[in-house]
């Protein structure tokens, strides 16, 4: 017990100032957890270890967490892990709910976050040594069942899928980088497009565009006159939560939050899949799924509880065998590295203190996170209260400014932002689906990379069937959750025949 | 008194040109030299690796000393050669290693012939951990042993990741056994994968025999029992003996100074022929935009020089692990241009 005694005033001052921090980076459309950990990383050479570490664990949970926030309220993911938020949150906001759908997603946050926490803290050598028998086999099978939800979450199975399939299209324009083991040549573009498109489009300009600005678009098209009157919008004790909004979703909120602690595990494979993943569970092994997407608390809990769970469960292969699980622990190892501490598999018994430091900043970080997002929703809710033409230019503005600095001042993002956001708008027009094309989109360069280094390294396609026990589970799944879109596009299309009967 | 607004204007007139003048003045001052907020941009993206934290202490200390606001960010090769390239006022420098050039003789997309795009800037540190490790459980004990068994036919995989550091000491193994053992040498396979966590997998995976990392990145990994899928051993270090000697005698982690000069020359020997043998250290340097003011080249060259003749820098980079190996732009300049020459040699000779 050692570490009680590093433990001072100034760590949890800091854990809770960064929790803060963070959901304000998390709520600012295209801000994301990731960039506050790096814009607070060289802090932690002023700060120390332990006290940087609570700073930017704090600043972890709260930005993956504050994304639910512009989610919800705007149908704008805060970070790319929050997709699946939009789907559920924004119907309910539109329909005047937005403080309990905000309600629900904190709760699953925060259970998410400390089921993930637990599982970290009692399982995580165990665990990375699960996460290696997942080569690059396994981790293109968890991607193609992510991208299965692709058929489930469409109306219309035929358009989803070819909505999903120019989504992968988009991902893989640009080079096939040697950082990925590829051969660094551009394709799918003409040649006075490489000094733009060499790395491809960035995800989050893309993100934001096209849920944001083309929202913002379709809005601008019907006018000003706002569809969210203030007395449609239902708040404090009339908001329509309780707690037994949580009732029978126990299974889906710890299935949820294993799934977001487990993708979080396996480096490469990435945040929003966890969320998405997440979601399809939910929508196939749920009794009554048929809400799903029009406004269910359930999609909320299955992706807040899913994203939150990430942080977690990243953490594990970073301090059990040195290798972020995302994006932000990518950034975070950055800590160890300027203090000059070795993250690898000897970490956790080398450096006890460390671990239970780093334990207690990220179950304090969740608690500050719920009690902060908790108490402050009823404010924050009122967001959508903010007449429409002085709202949308301010979020016009934050999504430039988040564009143009997500990686570091690069000016051909924000026109992809615009262009995404005319896309978007286009999109819907033709009546094409967004969620399916941007979800080909985040998974589409992932799966190419994972499925040509198979090939290359086990030189046959049967090694996909083949490889191990692991393999065959997932392809149940995949097989399991295309029989269950098939099944339920036939079921939708029978009603509609016997409604348009009747 | 009263004063009348034609007045009140007239001093007013006065005053900004009086301070335009007198801010001009300042900046007059300063040409040739850097000001404002610089940015340090970076070949990696990664916050975690060597290039960011060397980076980091070099610019902090340079912040220090001129008294600047200094960033690093980690952008990435392309990026950052971009935004050098849109930047001649010196407002953004560039701090990045061998790969630089390494890239553009293996002739990977986006990186150009630095000596002639760009001012090669002062070298500032060695990463002495470029390493080469395979399975604890591996039938071979020393990299002697990898070169015989390639000489007599076996296929060996290696897990670089292509086109640059990664890929050097694959060039001059293969280019050791075309030399030692002739037409042998394609028995030697690259496996291209990306990360440093791509390569580990691979070796869990039994998909490789060898892989490229670092003393950083794996030392751990070699401390684990035999019996663990995950556990490694080091069979080389491609630092020159030099190099390593100047590490702190703790070395990295539990593994020795000692033990680590057991993995470099002369006790490893990767032929280039006649008599030589093939080394390689990762050395960190500045790059600058070809039109940048040679004061600001100066200048830096000059804080540096203090800051090294201090000696409080050294002590962090090799409390980090790094090798201190300050040489101001021009000796630099010359020394990485024939650095290139002789890897050079080796890349073509086994095209």
């Amino acid at each position: 017990m050692e570490f009680l005694s590093l433990l001072d005033v100034t760590f949890f001052l800091l854990a809770g100032f960064g929790a803060l921090i963070g959901i304000i980076f998390g709520a600012i459309p295209g801000m994301t957890a990731t960039m506050a950990v790096a814009v607070c990383l060289p802090l932690t050479y002023a700060l120390g270890l332990h006290h940087g570490l609570a700073l930017l664990l704090g600043l972890y949970v709260g930005g993956i967490s504050g994304g639910m926030v512009p989610a919800v309220l705007l149908n704008i993911p805060g970070t790319p892990s929050s997709i699946t938020t939009t789907f559920d949150g924004y119907p309910m906001a539109r329909k005047g709910e937005g403080e309990k759908a905000l309600r629900v997603c904190v709760i699953a946050s925060v259970i998410g976050g400390l089921i993930s926490a637990a599982v970290l803290f009692l399982f995580a050598p165990m665990l990375a040594d699960f996460s290696i028998k997942f080569s690059y086999v396994e981790k293109f099978l968890i991607i193609l069942l992510a991208l299965s939800v692709i058929a489930s979450l469409s109306s219309s199975m035929l358009v989803g899928i070819f909505s999903g399939v120019i989504g992968i299209w988009l991902s893989l324009i640009g080079d096939y980088s040697i950082s990925d083991g590829g051969n660094g040549k551009t394709r799918l573009m003409a040649d006075f497009m490489e000094p733009y498109l060499f790395e491809g489009f960035s995800l989050l300009p893309v993100l934001i565009g096209i849920f944001g600005i083309s929202t913002i678009l379709l809005e601008a098209e019907k006018g000003v006159k706002s569809e969210l009157s203030h007395e449609r919008v239902k708040f404090g004790k009339g908001s329509g939560f309780s707690l037994g909004l949580f009732k029978g979703r126990l299974t889906n909120l710890v299935r949820s939050s294993f799934i977001g602690t487990f993708v979080g595990m396996l480096p490469g494979v990435g945040g929003s899949a966890a969320s998405v993943l997440a979601y399809t569970q939910e929508k196939n092994l749920a009794r009554d799924s048929s809400q799903m997407g029009k406004g269910a608390p359930q999609g909320l809990i299955a992706s807040e509880s899913a994203n939150n769970a990430l942080t977690g469960g990243a953490l594990i292969p970073l301090l059990s065998l040195g290798i972020p699980g995302d994006s932000t622990t990518a950034v975070l190892i950055g800590a160890f590295t300027l203090q000059g501490i070795q993250v690898g598999p000897l970490f956790i018994p080398e450096n006890a203190n460390t671990w239970y430091i780093m334990m207690t900043a990220l179950v304090f970080a969740n608690v500050v996170m719920f009690f902060l997002m908790f108490f402050a929703i009823k404010h924050i809710a009122k967001v959508v209260m903010v007449p429409k033409h002085i709202l949308y230019p301010i979020i016009v503005m934050m999504c430039v400014v988040g564009a143009y600095a997500i990686n570091y001042g690069i000016m051909f993002d924000v026109w992809t932002l615009l262009i995404f956001g005319i896309l978007g708008y286009l999109i819907q027009k033709v009546g094409l689906e967004v969620a399916p094309l941007i979800i080909g989109f985040i998974l589409g360069s992932q799966a190419e990379v994972y499925f040509v280094k198979s090939l290359e390294s086990f030189g046959t396609l049967s090694i996909f069937f083949t490889k191990s026990p692991i393999a065959v589970v997932l392809w149940l799944l995949i097989l399991a959750s295309v029989a269950f879109s098939i099944a339920m596009s036939l079921k939708n299309r029978k009603r509609d025949r016997e409604e348009q009967i009747g | 008194m009263t004063l009348s607004k034609k007045t009140l204007a007239g001093l007013g007139s006065a005053a900004v040109m009086a301070s335009m003048t007198f801010g001009a003045g300042i900046a007059m001052a300063q040409d040739g030299q850097l000001r404002g907020n610089i940015r340090v941009v970076i070949g990696s993206t990664s916050t975690g690796g060597d290039t960011y934290q060397n980076s980091s202490i070099v610019v902090d200390k340079l912040a220090e000393h001129l008294d600047l606001n200094m960033k690093v960010d980690a952008v990435g090769a392309s990026s950052a050669f971009r935004t050098l390239d849109r930047d001649a006022r010196g407002n953004t420098l560039m701090i990045f290693h061998d790969q630089s050039y390494l890239g553009h003789l293996y002739g990977v997309e986006g990186y150009e012939n630095i000596f002639e795009k760009y001012t090669i800037g002062p070298t500032v540190a060695i990463n002495p951990g470029n390493a080469y490790l395979v399975p604890k459980d591996s039938p071979y004990e020393t990299l002697d042993e990898v070169i015989a068994a390639v000489g007599d036919g076996e296929t060996v995989r290696v897990a670089i990741q292509p086109g640059g550091v990664s890929e050097i000491g694959f060039s001059a193994l293969k280019n050791a056994v075309s030399i030692e053992h002739p037409g042998q040498e394609d028995n030697l396979v690259a496996v291209n994968t990306g990360s440093q966590s791509d390569k580990n997998q691979q070796l869990f995976d039994d998909q490789v025999d060898m892989i490229h990392g670092s003393v950083q990145a794996n030392e751990q990994y070699t401390r684990l029992a035999e019996d663990d899928q995950k556990a490694m051993r080091f069979v080389w270090l491609t630092a020159r003996q030099d190099t390593i000697e100047q590490a702190p005698e703790e070395g990295l982690g539990k593994t020795s100074r000692e033990q680590l000069l057991e993995y470099v020359e002369p006790n490893v020997h990767v032929t280039m022929g006649d008599d030589e043998t093939f080394t390689f250290d990762k050395e960190f340097f500045f790059l600058y935009n070809k039109d940048m003011d040679p004061g600001i080249v100066e200048q830096i060259d000059e804080a540096l020089t203090e800051i090294y003749e201090e000696g409080e820098i050294q002590e962090t980079q090799k409390n980090s692990f790094f090798i201190p190996n300050f040489k101001p732009s021009d000796e630099a300049s010359e020394y990485l241009n024939e650095k290139m020459s002789r890897y050079e040699e080796i890349i073509d000779n086994i095209k």
